[in-house]
């Protein structure tokens, strides 16, 4: 739906992180490993809470779910 | 015991500790993780919300967020002289209110006083199209990891025997198994001679001691060296935090020897 606040498993605050890193990885094209590790994101259980958070394109623009379900009240 | 940061920044620390044992330090480990006072949203009252998530989520989602933690201001709710009704020595109330087309951020939580402003002011909570509101009010309040995460200070911590790699220099051929093996890239070969890099990134794996066939190669841990590391969310920084995991534990023992 909407990048979860924190990390499922240790707690680290990633969704401030999430935004550069769709930018980055999704936009640009880079590497997701080496955004992760620029981003200071050490622990495996953090790097799928990033990689595993569902985003699609449409018209250009990355988008989550929330994009989609935000039209329904 | 000795005690070495080998690395400190504001909200990351990587400590050794020397001439110690494992379950002194499992118990500032676990200090740290449990007992530290921190503010975290705990009531929330929505006046208007037509976004797309729930209340109730948009009520978890602010209350994850970390917030900067005085804690020589503060009181717990329960202990406070105003009995747990709320007053600004145990309370802190934050304001919100947006209108779309946005995204709303953390940083659009309004405090009374401009010392509380969330640190972390890039955290999404919602997003809002045209004509859709979000307006609420927030309290925070001290509370500990042991009662909810939201509480919780440091996340990712944990403590390794310090690494120990002997190397029986008769016995290594120099054919490089295990410098390939190492999934930590320690060793290396130099001169005609398998020497150790950085020792401490070492994760006892004993992968090098699997691949040499000549038994060259003999990897432990050395119990009385530990090396912990820990983040904090920024609500306090690494060094605040340990500071006040020590407070706790000594007032801890002294009440012990009270009671003897």
């Amino acid at each position: 739906m909407i990048m979860p606040i924190r990390c499922f498993t240790c707690g680290k605050v990633l969704a401030s992180l999430f935004e550069e890193y769709k930018k980055r990885v999704y936009i640009e094209g880079e590497e997701p490993k080496k955004v992760l590790d620029d981003l200071g994101i050490r622990r495996y259980c953090c790097r799928r809470t990033i990689i595993s958070h569902p985003v699609f394109m449409k018209d250009g623009e990355v988008k989550e779910l929330i994009d989609e379900a935000a039209q329904y009240e | 015991m000795k005690i070495k940061f080998l690395e400190l920044k504001d909200n990351y620390a990587k400590i050794l500790f020397e001439d110690t044992k494992p379950y002194f330090v499992n118990a500032i480990r676990r200090t740290l993780i449990a007992d530290i006072p921190k503010l975290a949203i705990e009531t929330v009252t929505i006046y208007d919300n037509t976004s797309a998530l729930f209340d109730e989520i948009i009520a978890h989602r602010l209350g994850l967020i970390p917030l900067p933690t005085h804690l020589d201001l503060l009181n717990f709710r329960k202990e406070c002289s105003c009995g747990g009704k709320g007053c600004p020595s145990c309370t802190v109330h934050y304001t919100l209110s947006k209108e779309g087309e946005c995204i709303v951020y953390s940083g659009d939580l309004r405090p009374e006083d401009p010392m509380w402003a969330v640190v972390d002011k890039n955290i999404p909570i919602v997003k809002l199209l045209k004509n859709q509101r979000l307006i609420l009010e927030a309290e925070a309040e001290l509370g500990i990891g042991k009662n909810h995460a939201k509480w919780q200070v440091v996340c990712g911590i944990g403590y390794k025997y310090h690494p120990v790699i002997e190397i029986d220099a008769e016995k290594c051929n120099l054919c490089g198994a295990c410098v390939e093996a190492c999934p930590r890239d320690i060793l290396e070969i130099k001169r005609k001679k398998l020497s150790i890099k950085k020792i401490e990134n070492c994760i006892l794996c004993k992968s090098c001691m699997e691949a040499c066939k000549k038994d060259a190669i003999e990897v432990w841990g050395d119990e009385n060296r530990i090396i912990m590391q820990y983040e904090t969310d920024g609500s306090l920084t690494a060094k605040d935090a340990l500071k006040e995991a020590l407070k706790i534990l000594h007032k801890k023992y002294e009440e012990l020897e009270k009671i003897l």
